[in-house]
C-alpha cells in the first residue's frame, strides 16, 4: 500500500535528482549525448559573476521574506487569538491570498506599482519618493519579496497559530496573577513556548523561499541586464535559453545541497520527535 | 475601562490594516475587471463607478482559448488531487497501523526527497518527457503535481487515520474482512475529512502552479496561470481590463474553494505541521 506513493517519489523526484547529479559532471545540451567533464561545470558557474549575483539576490529575497513573514505571522496569530467574534470571517480574510496564483499576485502588485497609474506609486510619490522597480534592481527584489510575503503569510500564520492555541491558557493566567505585564507575559511565557514552531516555520520558509522562481520570472525575467536573477532563474536560463544543461545541472545540485543543509536541522528534529518511535 | 476601549480601538485598526493587506490586491483585480478601460488607466477617474462587462467579452473574443485552458487547469488539478489523495491515504494507513525500521526509513526518504527544488527536476524530465511523448500532456503535469504533495499528505493522512481507533479494524478482521475490505469499508469512510483537507492543498497548488506548466506545456496542456501570464506579456500597458478579467476568472473558483473549505485547510495544515 506504500508502494504507489514511494514509486511517485522515486520516479519523479529521486531518480531525476540523481540523474541531475550525473548531468552536472557532463558537457551536455538538449538533444546531444552527455560527455563527462568532471568538475568543469562547477568551476564554470563558480567563476561566473551572474551566478554570484543570483546567489546574493536569492539570499536578499529569502531573508526579507522569511523574517518579515515570521514576525507578521506572530502578530497576526496573536491578533487572531485575541478576537472573540467573527473569527470565521477573519480567518477567511487571512487565508484569501493562499488561493491566489503567483501570476495573479504579480499582476496585482505590478498594477499597484505601475509608474503612472499605480495606486501605491501615487502614495509613495505623495510622500516624496518615486519608486521604479523596472529600472532599480534593489526595488525589484524588495517588490518580489513583498509578493512572496503576501502569498505565503497564510501558511506561516497557520503553522504559528497552531502552536499558539496549543499553549495552555492557565500559564498566561498564572503569570498575570504574579503581576506580569502583557509584554512580559508575551516575552517570558508565550514566546519561549512558540519557539519550536517558529524555528520550524523559519526552516520551512527558508527551504521553500530558496527555490523562488515564478515571482521573479513574471516580474522582471531576471532583468534588467541579469541584475535581478535568483538561482532558479539562473538555472532556467542556462538550461532553456543558453542550452547549457551541464551548468544548469551543477546549479541544481548546489541548490539541492543548500536545501539539505538548511533542512538537516528540521529533519533531525522530525526524526527525534516522531518517526523513530512512532511509525 | 478606558484602557479596554483603547485596546479595542487598536485591535480594530490592526484588523483593518490586515484586511487592506490581505484583500486589497484581490479586490483591486476583481473590481478593475468590471471597469471601463479609460477608468482603469486614469488616476483622476479612480472613483468613477461605471460597471461594464466589456473586458470579459473582449477577453473571449481576443483569446478564444481562455476557457479551454481553464478546462485544462480543471483536468490537471482534479487528476493530481485524485492521484495524490489515493496514494497518500494508502500510505497514511500503513504509517498509522504499522511500525518498523523499514517504514521509518521510507518516511525519512519521503521527507528528504521532498526537499528537491522543482526546477532541478525539470532538467532531466524535459528530454525524458519528450522521448516518452509526454511533453505537453495533462498526464505529465498530473504526475508532477501529485509527486510534490504525497510526502506531506501521507503524514497528514497518518495523523487523521491515527484518530480512528485500531480496534475498529481488528473487529472487522475478526468478522472475516480482508485487509482491502477493512480499508475500504472501515477506514476510508472515517478518513474523508482528512482526504478533503489533503485534496484542497493539492487542488489549490495544481490550479495555480506556474513553473512546470511554463516548462512542460506549449499548446495542448496549457493551464490557466500560463495563459494569464501570456496575456500579461501580450497586452500589458494597453489592455489592462482584459488582463483583469482573465485574472479574475483564474482566481475566483479557487478563492471560493479556500473560503468555503477553510476549516479543512486549517485542520489539515495543523495535522501535517504540528506532528511532523
Amino acid at each position: 500500500m506504500l508502494l504507489p506513493m514511494q514509486l511517485q517519489l522515486i520516479l519523479v523526484l529521486a531518480l531525476p535528482s540523481l540523474y541531475v547529479l550525473w548531468l552536472s559532471f557532463t558537457e551536455s545540451s538538449y538533444g546531444a549525448t552527455p560527455e563527462f567533464v568532471g568538475w568543469a561545470n562547477y568551476a564554470a558557474i563558480l567563476s561566473d559573476p551572474s551566478f554570484w549575483r543570483s546567489l546574493v539576490n536569492t539570499l536578499i529575497v529569502v531573508n526579507i521574506v522569511v523574517y518579515v513573514e515570521i514576525i507578521l505571522s506572530i502578530g497576526v496569530a496573536l491578533l487572531f487569538q485575541s478576537v472573540k467574534r467573527g473569527r470565521a470571517l477573519l480567518m477567511a480574510m487571512i487565508l484569501a491570498p493562499y488561493a491566489v496564483s503567483e501570476v495573479v499576485a504579480v499582476l496585482a502588485w505590478r498594477f499597484m506599482l505601475e509608474p503612472d497609474i499605480g495606486i501605491l506609486t501615487g502614495l509613495f510619490s505623495a510622500l516624496g519618493y518615486v519608486p521604479n522597480w523596472a529600472t532599480n534592481p534593489i526595488e525589484a527584489l524588495v517588490l518580489v519579496s513583498m509578493i512572496g510575503v503576501w502569498l505565503h503569510l497564510p501558511f506561516s500564520f497557520l503553522l504559528i497559530y497552531a502552536a499558539l492555541i496549543a499553549i495552555p491558557a492557565d500559564l498566561g493566567e498564572a503569570a498575570r496573577v504574579d503581576g506580569a505585564r502583557p509584554w512580559q507575559r508575551f516575552r517570558l511565557v508565550t514566546l519561549p513556548l512558540l519557539m519550536p514552531a517558529i524555528l520550524i516555520a523559519i526552516i520551512f520558509r527558508y527551504i521553500f523561499g530558496f527555490r523562488i522562481f515564478s515571482e521573479v520570472w513574471l516580474l522582471t525575467q531576471g532583468g534588467p541586464a541579469r541584475t535581478t536573477e535568483v538561482m532558479a532563474v539562473y538555472l532556467y536560463k542556462n538550461a532553456f535559453r543558453y542550452n547549457e544543461f551541464g551548468m544548469a545541472a551543477a546549479t541544481g545540485w548546489l541548490m539541492v545541497l543548500g536545501a539539505l543543509l538548511l533542512a538537516s536541522f528540521y529533519v533531525y528534529h522530525v526524526y527525534r520527535s516522531g518517526f523513530r518511535n512512532e511509525v | 475601562m478606558k484602557s479596554d476601549l483603547r485596546a479595542t480601538l487598536l485591535r480594530g485598526l490592526a484588523i483593518g490594516m490586515l484586511g487592506i493587506w490581505s484583500l486589497g490586491p484581490i479586490l483591486l483585480i476583481v473590481l478593475s475587471s468590471f471597469r471601463p478601460e479609460r477608468d482603469i488607466f486614469s488616476p483622476a477617474r479612480r472613483f468613477n463607478l461605471d460597471v461594464t462587462f466589456d473586458n470579459y467579452t473582449q477577453l473571449f473574443a481576443a483569446f478564444p482559448q481562455f476557457l479551454p485552458n481553464m478546462g485544462n487547469s480543471l483536468i490537471v488539478a482534479l487528476g493530481a488531487t485524485a492521484l495524490a489523495v489515493t496514494t497518500s491515504t494508502l500510505a497514511g494507513y500503513v504509517y498509522s497501523r504499522q511500525r518498523g525500521r523499514l517504514l521509518a526509513a521510507s518516511a525519512f526518504f519521503a521527507i528528504l526527497v521532498r526537499l528537491v527544488p522543482p526546477i532541478v527536476v525539470s532538467l532531466p524530465l524535459f528530454p525524458i518527457a519528450d522521448a516518452l511523448k509526454l511533453s505537453d500532456t495533462h498526464i505529465l503535469l498530473i504526475v508532477l503535481y501529485s509527486a510534490f504533495w504525497v510526502s506531506m499528505l501521507s503524514v497528514m493522512m497518518k495523523v487523521f487515520i491515527d484518530q480512528i481507533p485500531p480496534t475498529l479494524d481488528e473487529a472487522a478482521r475478526v468478522d472475516g474482512a480482508s485487509t482491502t475490505q477493512t480499508f475500504l469499508r472501515i477506514v476510508l469512510p472515517l478518513a474523508t475529512a482528512g482526504m478533503i483537507a489533503g485534496g484542497i492543498f493539492v487542488f489549490v497548488y495544481a490550479w495555480n502552479e506556474y513553473l512546470f506548466a511554463f516548462i512542460f506545456s506549449s499548446t495542448r496542456a496549457v493551464t490557466a496561470p500560463l495563459i494569464v501570464s501570456n496575456i500579461m506579456d501580450s497586452v500589458a500597458g494597453t489592455q489592462w481590463g482584459v488582463l483583469f478579467a482573465a485574472a479574475t476568472l483564474q482566481l475566483a473558483p479557487v478563492l471560493a474553494l479556500v473560503i468555503f473549505f477553510q476549516k479543512f485547510l486549517v485542520a489539515g495544515l495543523m495535522a501535517g505541521s504540528v506532528k511532523g
